[in-house]
Order: C-alpha cells, then sequence, then structure tokens
C-alpha cells in the first residue's frame, strides 16, 4: 500500500476506534448497542497488531526468517512438523480458547460493560498478546523447550522448580472452578446431565472407531461423534418431560460433584485414545463452530446492552456475584481474554515445535491472543444483553442477593419471580435462580443471540434447545480441561515424587497412575466440594483463587520474558515485558492481600472465618477451616511469585550491572535449508 | 500478493500437485491435532528414509504424545 493511503487507513481506523471507546464511555442512562463495542475492540486489535506486534517482532526479538525453527530441524513427520501459519493460528487458537474467556467477562459484568471490556482489550494488546508472543519466541529459540525448563535454564534452577509447583497447584485450583460451574450448570437439570453423560458413550464409541476399527479417521469418527451429539442435545428434551426418566438425570450439586470427580479419576487412567482424545476433537469442532457462529449471530442483530456502562458494584465493593471493588478484582476476574498464564504453556507446548518460520510466531503467538480477547469481548456482549435483574438472580445466591437487595432495588435491577418463572420455562428449566459460575446466564444470552438470529433469519426461535445447546458446548470443553488438566496433573506429581521414589515416576506403572490420579482428584475435588457448600456459592471464594493464580502464572512467563530479553543485550526493551509484570503484581498481590486480610467478612477469609465463630451452624468448624485453607493457598501463591520476582531481579541485576556474564542457552544458529527469500 | 515459496510447499498446505479435498482435509486435521499418516509417510518419502512406523504404531504414538499436552481453561 502506498505511505499516504497506509497513513488515511490507519489513522481511520485509529479515529473510528476512538469514537467508539467516546461513545461508550459517555453514554449514560441509555442502552448501547453492541455495534460500538464491537467496533471499539476491533480497531484496537488492527492498530496493536499492525504496529506493536511488528514492533515486537523487528526490534525486540529481531525474528529472522533465515533462522531454521526447530520444525525444520527435528522435523520427524509427528510432532515437530512445519505447518502452514494459518493452520497452526487455528491450532494454537484451539488449544488456548476455553471456558475461561467466556466465563471471566460474564461474572466481570456484575461492574458493567465497560471497565471489563477495556481491560479485555488493553489488557490483551500491551499484556497478554505480549505474554504468549515472547514465551514462544524464547520457546522457538530453545527447540520448543516448556516454560519449567526455561525458567530453570535462564533465571535459576529454583526458579525452575518454583514454576513447576506453581503449575501444580494453578492446575489443582483451576480444575476445581472450572467443575464448579459445571455442577453448578447441571444441578437439577435432566435436560442438561442427559445430554453432558451421553457425551462418554459417544467418546468411547469414537475412540475405539479412531483407534481400533479405522486407525487415525478422526474426520468420520468426529462427524459421527457430532451427530450423535446433536441426537443427544434432542433426545435430553423428551428426556427431561419424563416423569419416569427425568428423575434418573435430577441430582444434586452435592452429587454431581462425587460424579465429576470420580469422571476425572477415569479419565485420567483410562488410555489416552479411549476418552480424552475423541472429547477433546469432539470439544474443538463444537468450540470453533460456536464461536464462529455466536459472531455472525452478534454481527447479524447487533443486539443492545441493557446493563448499563458502570454499576453501584463498581466503587461500593459489595457485589452480589462476589465482593471486592472494581479495582482490583475486574483484573482478576478476567484473566483468559486478556492475559492468562496459563497459555505460556501453550506457547511453550506443541506450537514452537511447528511453527516453519519466525516470523510466523506474530501471528500465531500475538494474534492468536488477540482472537482470544474477541471471544472475551463476545462474551460480555452476551452477559450485558440480559436484563441486570435477571443477570444478578441467576449468578447470585439467595443469601448474597438479600444482602445487595437494596443496592439493587436503587440501581432499577429488579425482576419479578414470575418473569425469572417465565424465563425458566422458555429455557426448558425448573428454575434459573442462583446459577452462580457465569455458564448459565452466559447461556441465556447465546440463546436469546441465536433465537434472535434464526428470527432474523425467518427461522423458528428453539431458546431451550439454543440454551442446552450452549450448555452442552460450555460443559463439554470444560470437561475436555478437566480430562487433560487432571492428567497432566498426574504426570507433574508423578515427576516430583520421581525424585526420591523413582519408580514412582514410571507413567505407564499402575499402582503410581491409580495413586498420583487419586491424589490430583482428591486436591481439586476437596475445593470443588468445598465451592458447592459454599453458603455463598463458591465461585466468590474460588474464581477469585483462580484468577489471582492463573495471573500470577503469567507473572512468571513475564519474569522468564523479561530476563532473556535482557540476557540477550536488549535490556533497552525490557519494559515490553516488565510493565505487564509491573501491573499483575500490583493487582494480584493487592487482591491476594485483600482476600486474606480484607476485615469485611464477604471478602476476606479470615474475617469470615471470624464472623463465623460461636456460630450455632453445625458446618461452623468446616466453614472456617475451609477459609483457613483459602488464607494458606493464596499467601503460597503470594509466596511463590515473590520468590521468583526476587530472584530475577537479582539475575537482571547482576547482568544490567556487568557483575555476571549473561549466558543465553538459545539453540545453536542453523541457516534454513529452505532456498533464500523464502 | 504473496508469492508462494518453497517453504510454504513443504507445509504441505500448498501443494498445489493435491486434490483441493485431500488438502482441505490436511488443513482441518492440523488445526485439531488430528494423526495424519499420509503426511508421515511423505515427510519420510521427502527426507530419503523409510517409515519406521506402522500406521496403527503411528496413531497409536500421536494419541500417546497429545495426551500430555494442556488445554487452556
Amino acid at each position: 500500500m502506498q505511505p499516504l493511503a497506509s497513513l488515511l487507513v490507519w489513522s481511520g481506523i485509529s479515529v473510528l476506534g476512538a469514537a467508539a471507546f467516546g461513545v461508550l464511555a459517555l453514554s449514560r442512562g441509555e442502552t448501547v448497542n453492541a455495534a460500538w463495542l464491537l467496533t471499539a475492540a476491533v480497531c484496537t486489535y488492527a492498530v496493536g497488531y499492525r504496529f506493536y506486534s511488528k514492533f515486537l517482532a523487528s526490534r525486540v526479538f529481531g525474528l529472522d526468517d533465515r533462522r531454521a525453527t526447530p520444525a525444520e530441524r527435528f522435523n520427524n513427520g509427528r510432532d515437530f512438523v512445519p505447518t502452514n501459519k494459518w493452520v497452526l493460528f487455528g491450532h494454537h487458537f484451539a488449544a488456548i480458547a476455553g471456558a475461561g474467556p467466556l466465563v471471566g467477562p460474564v461474572l466481570a459484568a456484575q461492574f458493567g460493560f465497560l471497565p471489563g471490556t477495556l481491560w479485555l482489550v488493553i489488557g490483551v494488546v500491551l499484556g497478554g498478546a505480549v505474554q504468549d508472543f515472547v514465551i514462544l519466541f524464547c520457546s522457538l529459540r530453545r527447540d520448543g523447550k516448556s516454560l519449567g525448563q526455561m525458567a530453570k535454564e535462564e533465571v535459576n534452577p529454583a526458579a525452575g522448580a518454583t514454576a513447576m509447583l506453581a503449575v501444580l497447584f494453578i492446575m489443582i485450583i483451576l480444575l476445581a472452578v472450572l467443575a464448579l460451574i459445571v455442577v453448578n450448570a447441571l444441578k437439577a437439570s435432566p435436560w442438561g446431565l442427559f445430554t453432558i453423560a451421553c457425551t462418554i458413550p459417544i467418546a468411547l464409541l469414537m475412540g475405539w472407531w479412531m483407534k481400533r476399527w479405522r486407525p487415525g479417521s478422526v474426520g468420520e469418527a468426529s462427524a459421527v461423534g457430532a451427530v450423535l451429539l446433536l441426537g443427544a442435545l434432542v433426545a435430553g428434551g423428551w428426556v427431561a418431560g419424563q416423569p419416569h426418566l427425568a428423575p434418573l438425570f435430577t441430582h444434586s450439586a452435592t452429587a454431581l460433584t462425587w460424579m465429576m470427580m470420580g469422571y476425572g479419576f477415569i479419565a485420567s487412567v483410562l488410555p489416552v485414545w479411549m476418552l480424552l482424545c475423541p472429547r477433546d476433537y469432539l470439544s474443538t469442532f463444537l468450540k470453533i463452530t460456536t464461536i464462529l457462529v455466536l459472531a455472525i449471530a452478534i454481527l447479524v442483530i447487533l443486539p443492545p446492552l441493557r446493563m448499563p456502562a458502570l454499576t453501584p458494584f463498581a466503587s461500593l465493593g459489595e457485589g452480589p456475584v462476589f465482593a471486592g471493588k472494581l479495582f482490583p478484582f475486574a483484573f482478576i476476574t478476567i484473566a483468559c481474554g486478556a492475559i492468562s498464564g496459563f497459555h505460556a504453556l501453550v506457547a511453550s507446548g506443541t506450537t514452537p515445535k511447528m511453527i516453519a518460520r519466525e516470523s510466523d510466531a506474530r501471528l500465531i503467538g500475538y494474534g492468536g491472543m488477540l482472537m482470544e480477547s474477541f471471544v472475551g469481548v463476545m462474551a460480555m456482549i452476551a452477559a450485558c444483553t440480559l436484563e441486570p435483574g435477571v443477570y444478578f438472580a441467576m449468578n447470585t445466591t439467595p443469601a448474597a442477593l438479600a444482602q445487595a437487595s437494596q443496592v439493587l432495588g436503587q440501581a432499577g435491577f429488579v425482576v419479578t419471580p414470575e418473569f425469572m418463572r417465565e424465563l425458566a420455562a422458555r429455557m426448558g428449566e425448573t428454575t434459573l435462580l442462583a446459577r452462580s459460575g457465569g455458564a448459565p446466564s452466559l447461556a441465556v444470552g447465546i440463546a436469546q443471540i441465536f433465537a434472535g438470529a434464526t428470527s432474523v433469519l425467518g427461522g423458528k426461535t428453539l431458546d431451550a434447545l439454543w440454551y442446552h445447546f450452549a450448555i452442552m458446548f460450555e460443559a463439554l470443553f470444560i470437561l475436555t480441561t478437566i480430562d487433560t488438566g487432571t492428567r497432566v496433573g498426574r504426570f507433574m506429581l508423578q515427576e516430583i515424587v520421581g525424585h526420591v521414589w523413582p519408580r514412582f515416576a514410571e507413567t505407564s506403572w499402575y499402582p503410581s497412575v491409580i495413586a498420583s490420579s487419586a491424589l490430583v482428584v482428591a486436591g481439586w475435588g476437596y475445593f470443588l466440594y468445598q465451592g458447592v457448600v459454599d453458603p455463598l456459592g463458591g465461585i466468590n471464594s474460588l474464581w477469585p483463587l483462580f484468577g489471582i493464580s492463573n495471573q500470577l502464572l503469567a507473572a512468571v512467563a513475564l519474569c522468564v520474558g523479561t530476563t532473556i530479553l535482557i540476557k540477550m543485550g536488549r535490556g533497552r526493551f525490557a519494559w515490553v515485558t516488565a510493565t505487564p509484570l509491573a501491573w499483575l503484581v500490583i493487582v494480584t498481590m493487592t487482591a491476594g492481600w485483600q482476600k486474606v486480610f480484607s476485615a469485611d467478612p464477604r471478602l476476606g477469609f479470615l474475617a469470615h472465618a471470624a464472623s463465623l465463630a460461636g456460630s450455632a451452624n453445625p458446618d461452623t468448624a468446616r466453614l472456617i477451616f475451609n477459609d483457613r485453607l483459602n488464607t494458606f493457598v493464596a499467601l503460597l501463591f503470594m509466596t511463590i511469585v515473590t520468590v521468583l520476582i526476587v530472584t530475577s531481579l537479582r539475575e537482571w541485576w547482576l547482568v544490567l550491572s556487568r557483575r555476571k556474564t549473561a549466558v543465553v542457552h538459545e539453540a545453536p544458529y542453523v541457516e534454513t535449508g529452505y532456498a533464500t527469500g523464502d | 500478493m504473496r508469492r508462494e515459496t518453497e517453504r510454504d510447499a513443504r507445509c504441505g498446505m500448498r501443494d498445489a500437485a493435491l486434490p483441493f479435498l485431500t488438502r482441505l482435509v490436511r488443513v482441518v486435521r492440523r488445526i485439531i491435532g488430528a494423526p495424519d499418516y499420509q503426511a508421515y509417510l511423505e515427510h519420510c518419502r521427502s527426507a530419503g528414509h523409510a517409515p519406521t512406523l506402522g500406521e496403527r504404531e503411528y496413531v497409536a504414538q500421536f494419541f500417546e504424545s497429545k495426551g500430555r499436552g494442556v488445554r487452556c481453561c
């Protein structure tokens, strides 16, 4: 493009984005169309990708297409395979996109649509996408090494061990929170539970198909699985209407907790081809399709946002969905979508082993994360199209709703019991009250958008079917994360124990497999159970813990990235990773401190434990123990990251002050074997 | 327009010699992380050595390796 034309186009995009932000920020008291939110987000992503990621790629990292990538040097046709950048973009996106970018924005909508959207859009451009890109770049230059290995080599061995421990603990909390979302979505929902239960035999059939009957025929098996899945979805509506069948699939949250734990254990112990892989393929297809369809549906109907830009809970800090003020809690509630430490595990996992040329890392690392943020923006839109009264009634326990009733009434966020009953009936449920966790309210939002889109196209509105489709879509890939997470947690535990008992590290020795799987499941199962029986709904205590832990893992990744930049002699550019790192440390340490030491019993674990002392409630001792355990976990996360930051700061100081020679553990330079100019 | 390069061709997605449907299936396989034994055989041919894995072994190893990867939250 000619320089003048380019200048005009990018100036136009920048002005359009700024105008959209202006409309969003200045609207007061009237509904705003989702088109403004989409425009603001897309323009910011475009400018960020065009200018900032180019700066990172060329000036900061110095990507060099003449340098052979691990995929070229170790090409084995299986793990290390040079892959087209657009294909790898899709592959990487499918691996990083999960429930997080969908659920976090829904929960953060209690502050209004503006804070969460700003954090999603600005956070990803300056933080999340930078983290993914830098870790992908570092791993690419180190033969595809993992985050833990890089921390060990580039910072010091203690940092490597700390990072590994951090990942294991974070995995435990993450799995508990995700399982809690599924439990809250499926409790007393025969339609939902029947559909999800059917995915297990469907996955077993697919596994047998593509392993035993027709090896590698993933497409055929997935097509059959998808048809059966849609059949199960429709059949679920029929089952829910049968007086003799519905009770078989109607269970309490506690019963579902035990089922989830049993499922997680079995999935971890069974051979990977039997349940994990087929379910993963099914959920990947469903995820990509649903996200594409949701984007198109939102663009077709451009729904109005009924939630205001800011709610009173942003400053009061007494939100019924979760306690705490906008700062710092909006920034830990939305992790995936803005910045997520977990992505560093993917960016230093399979992706760097498939990159064909170094410059492709820009699209895959930075661009992939922008796409994830866009998914978060769509989730925010879906949640904010709900009437605020409906949103709060669905995401709050009766106890928390009663506490916040005065503020909700003053803000006009009210809804009648008749309306909620009618809405539940329309969605094929007995009740939608107190369905905390974000998934059901997102499902109602998606159902309304899909129903609106099918109305525009002249189709029939099938609210209940769309609602259960959305629940199935969310539950399916959450369960996939639980399968893989439990398994990876098991491998990590086996490796850790293997240092003192080598036999335990053998991944095919069944006593070790069973013992480590049981320990990992017991770990996340305990926190899940704690969340289920929590009078405030569990999300209030567990989601902030998950947010803090995920963001602290991002801090670990940014520490490693900053260390490597400094050692590469690019210390003058260290601010690109050090700035988001500083922000994350401020946010997570503040949030962690408040969760532990706040005097407000709804917010602080210790204050909550103190408020329960002397209560006649028979569960008091257990609730107090849970508060103390959560305190320990929060302090443990904070300590781990403090150790890593202090060791990193020391390393930076030694290198920058020339007291220590910088040794970069990059793979040696090998010129690409492809033709010049490729 | 960006010219097609040798490296793109090696990535197996732009190989004009392959029928469109084959290329499409290959793209989808890579995106979802599915095993592709034909691509493995092509790799062995271009690398100048005989395949060390039969189809069943290749698929089994591929799935096992997939089970060690993480899925994000």
